[in-house]
C-alpha cells in the first residue's frame, strides 16, 4: 500500500488540502490505521501551536525603531573616523597593475609599427587615382577600384605616359594588328 | 535520420562548395554592349564574349571581359585607323579607356578583327545591366578625312599616327631604293632593336593626378630643376625654357615656355619629357600636352605649357629612383586648320632612344619577323 506523504497528511490535519487531494487522503485513511495515527499526531501538534499564540504580544514596532536608530548611529560614527581621500588622488593602477598596463600599451604601439607597411623612401601616400603600367597591361586605379586594359600574349609592349592617360602599344598576337590601349582619368 | 553533427557537416559542405563555385563564374549575356550609330561606316559582323568571367579575389570582385568581334568597312574609302571608346561607369574611378588600331589598310567591304581584353576590379557585387560599353570614337581614312564623335580626340591622334606611318614607309622605301634589300634588312633590324631597348627601358614612370600628396619623411626637400631642351630646326614651335619641381623620385608641375615660329596659329601642342636618374638612365618619354581648350597660340606669340601633374620614377624592379635630370622636346603640333605636325626622321635621330619607334615601324618589323624581307618589301609596295 502506498501511503500519502507527510506533507499531505499535515495539510489534511489542518483542513488545508484541496478537494480532490482531500478525497484521496480520506479514502486512504479509511483503510490505514498508521496514517490515521499520523494525522492524529499532527492535530495534537496543531493544538499546541495554537497555545503559543496566547503568549503576551511582543512590541515588534518598538524593537524595529530601536534597531534602525542603532544602525544610523553606527554609520555616523564610521563617517567621523573615516580618513577622506579625494577621488582624483586615488591611483587607478598601482604597483603591478600599472606595470602591466604600461607594458600592454608599449606592446600595442610596437606591434602597430611593425605591421604597418613600410613607406619607401621617395614614395608618397597613395590616396589618389594612379595611372600606371602593370604586368600585362595598363590601369587606372583608386579607392579599391581599377579599370585595366590587358595586352594578353603580347611580347614587345611600348608604354606611353601622358598627363591624363597611360597607353600600351603592341602587336596583338591573335589579330596581328598594332593595338594601342589607353586608360584615362578625368 | 541524420544526427545533429551530420546535419551540421552537410550544411558546412554545401556552403563551402557554393563558396568555391563563386570563385570563378561566367558573366551573364549582355555584360558587354556595343553601340554603333546608324550612319557608322563600320558595322558589327560577329561578336564573342563567351570567355568573360567574374572572380572573387579576397573582398574584391574581378570581372574579366574578353571581347572578340569583327567589324566591316561599309564606307567607300580605305580605313587607315579606328579608335573605340570603352567605358565602364560602374567600376571606373572617373576613368575610361580606348582601344585604337592605327596602321590599318582596310578596303571597302573588307572586314577586320578587334580584340579587347579588359579587367574591372570593384569592391562590391556585380550590378545588373552592361558592365562595359564599347562605341566608336573615330575612323580615319586614307585621305585623312575623318568620321566620328571624337570625344577622345581620336582625329588628332589617328592623324598623327597616319603621318608617322607615311613618314616611316617613305623612309624605308628610300632605304630600299638606295641600299637595296640588305640595306632595308639592316634598317628594319635596327628599328626592332630600338623597339626592344625602349620596351626594356631601365626606368618607368607612374602618373599621379593633381599635384603632390603628403610627403613622407624620407623625401628630400623639393627644388626647382631646369629642362634640357632638344630643339628641332624644322619644328613650327620653339622651346624657350622650362622647369619642374623635383623631390626624391618625383617630378611635378612641369612647365615649358614655347614660341610659335610658324605662320599659322596653333591650337594644340604636345611636348615630350624624359626623366633621368643620377646614373644617367632615362625613362620612357612622357607626354606633356597643352590644355585641350585654352590654347590659341598666334604666330610669333609665346606661352607656357604647364600641367599640375606628378610623375614618379621607378626602376624596372619597382624601386623608386631619384630624379636627377629633365629633358624636353616637341612631339606634336596641331594648327587651327586641323593640320598636324610630327617630328621628321632626322629629328628622331636627334632624340636617340628617348623616342620609341612609331606604330608603323612596329607593324613593319612584325611583318619582317613573319614574312622575312620579301614580305616586308611587298607590304611597302601596298602603299
Amino acid at each position: 500500500m502506498k501511503h500519502p506523504n507527510q506533507e499531505a497528511l499535515a495539510l489534511y490535519a489542518g483542513s488545508d488540502l484541496g478537494f480532490f487531494a482531500r478525497w484521496r487522503v480520506e479514502r486512504h485513511l479509511a483503510k490505514c490505521d498508521v496514517c490515521v495515527d499520523e494525522v492524529a499526531s499532527f492535530e495534537a501538534m496543531r493544538e499546541i501551536v495554537t497555545d503559543l499564540a496566547e503568549i503576551p504580544e511582543v512590541p515588534w514596532n518598538r524593537l524595529a525603531a530601536e534597531m534602525k536608530a542603532n544602525i544610523r548611529l553606527g554609520l555616523a560614527a564610521g563617517e567621523c573616523v573615516r580618513k577622506e581621500t579625494p577621488l582624483r588622488e586615488r591611483p587607478v593602477f598601482t604597483g603591478i597593475r600599472a606595470a602591466v598596463a604600461v607594458a600592454s600599451i608599449v606592446t600595442l604601439a610596437v606591434t602597430g609599427l611593425v605591421m604597418e607597411p613600410h613607406a619607401r623612401v621617395g614614395e608618397k601616400a597613395e590616396s589618389r587615382t594612379v595611372l600606371q603600367g602593370i604586368q600585362n597591361g595598363i590601369e587606372v586605379e583608386g579607392s579599391g577600384r581599377a579599370f585595366r586594359l590587358l595586352n594578353t600574349g603580347a611580347t614587345d609592349v611600348t608604354v606611353s605616359v601622358g598627363v591624363q592617360s597611360v597607353g600600351a602599344r603592341y602587336v596583338d598576337p591573335k589579330t596581328g594588328q598594332v593595338t594601342v590601349n589607353k586608360v584615362y582619368v578625368e | 535520420m541524420w544526427s545533429r553533427t551530420q546535419q551540421r557537416l552537410i550544411v558546412l559542405g554545401w556552403v563551402s562548395a557554393a563558396g568555391l563555385l563563386a570563385q570563378e563564374a561566367p558573366l551573364p549575356g549582355g555584360s558587354v554592349s556595343i553601340n554603333l550609330s546608324k550612319d557608322s561606316p563600320v558595322t558589327l559582323v560577329t561578336m564573342n564574349s563567351g570567355q568573360s568571367s567574374v572572380t572573387a579575389r579576397g573582398a574584391a570582385i574581378v570581372l574579366n571581359l574578353h571581347m572578340d568581334f569583327t567589324l566591316r568597312n561599309d564606307g567607300s574609302n580605305r580605313i587607315h585607323g579606328v579608335m573605340l571608346r570603352v567605358v565602364s561607369q560602374e567600376a571606373t574611378p572617373g576613368g575610361k579607356g580606348s582601344v585604337t588600331y592605327p596602321s590599318l589598310n582596310v578596303g571597302p567591304g573588307e572586314v577586320f578583327p578587334v580584340r579587347i581584353d579588359m579587367q574591372l576590379v570593384r569592391p562590391t557585387q556585380v550590378a545588373a545591366g552592361p558592365l562595359a560599353q564599347v562605341d566608336l570614337d573615330g575612323v580615319l581614312y586614307q585621305d585623312l578625312s575623318f568620321y566620328g564623335p571624337d570625344r577622345l580626340h581620336s582625329k588628332r591622334y589617328l592623324t598623327a599616327c597616319e603621318l608617322e606611318a607615311q613618314r616611316d614607309r617613305e623612309y624605308f622605301k628610300r632605304v630600299l631604293a638606295q641600299s637595296g634589300r640588305e640595306g632595308l634588312r639592316q634598317q628594319i633590324l635596327q628599328s626592332g632593336a630600338r623597339q626592344r631597348q625602349t620596351d626594356a627601358a631601365p626606368l618607368n614612370v607612374r602618373v599621379v593626378r593633381s599635384g603632390p600628396s603628403v610627403t613622407s619623411a624620407g623625401l628630400p626637400a623639393e627644388h626647382s630643376a631646369k629642362f634640357a631642351l632638344v630643339q628641332f630646326p624644322d619644328a613650327p614651335v620653339e622651346l624657350v625654357e622650362g622647369s619642374a619641381q623635383i623631390a626624391g623620385n618625383e617630378a611635378r608641375a612641369p612647365h615649358i615656355d614655347v614660341v610659335n615660329r610658324s605662320g599659322k596659329a596653333v591650337k594644340y601642342l604636345e611636348l615630350g619629357w624624359v626623366l633621368s636618374d643620377p646614373a644617367g638612365r632615362q625613362s620612357v618619354a612622357a607626354a606633356l600636352p597643352s590644355p585641350e581648350r585654352d590654347l590659341y597660340l598666334a604666330p610669333g606669340k609665346r606661352t607656357s605649357v604647364l600641367q599640375e601633374t606628378t610623375l614618379r620614377l621607378f626602376s624596372n624592379s619597382g624601386q623608386p629612383a631619384n630624379v636627377q635630370g629633365l629633358t624636353g622636346f616637341i612631339n606634336e603640333v596641331e594648327f587651327v586648320d586641323g593640320k598636324v605636325w610630327v617630328p621628321s626622321r632626322l629629328n628622331l635621330d636627334a632624340l636617340g632612344q628617348m623616342a620609341p619607334p612609331s606604330a608603323e615601324e612596329q607593324r613593319l618589323f612584325n611583318v619582317y619577323l613573319k614574312k622575312n624581307i620579301d614580305g616586308l618589301i611587298e607590304e611597302l609596295k601596298k602603299f
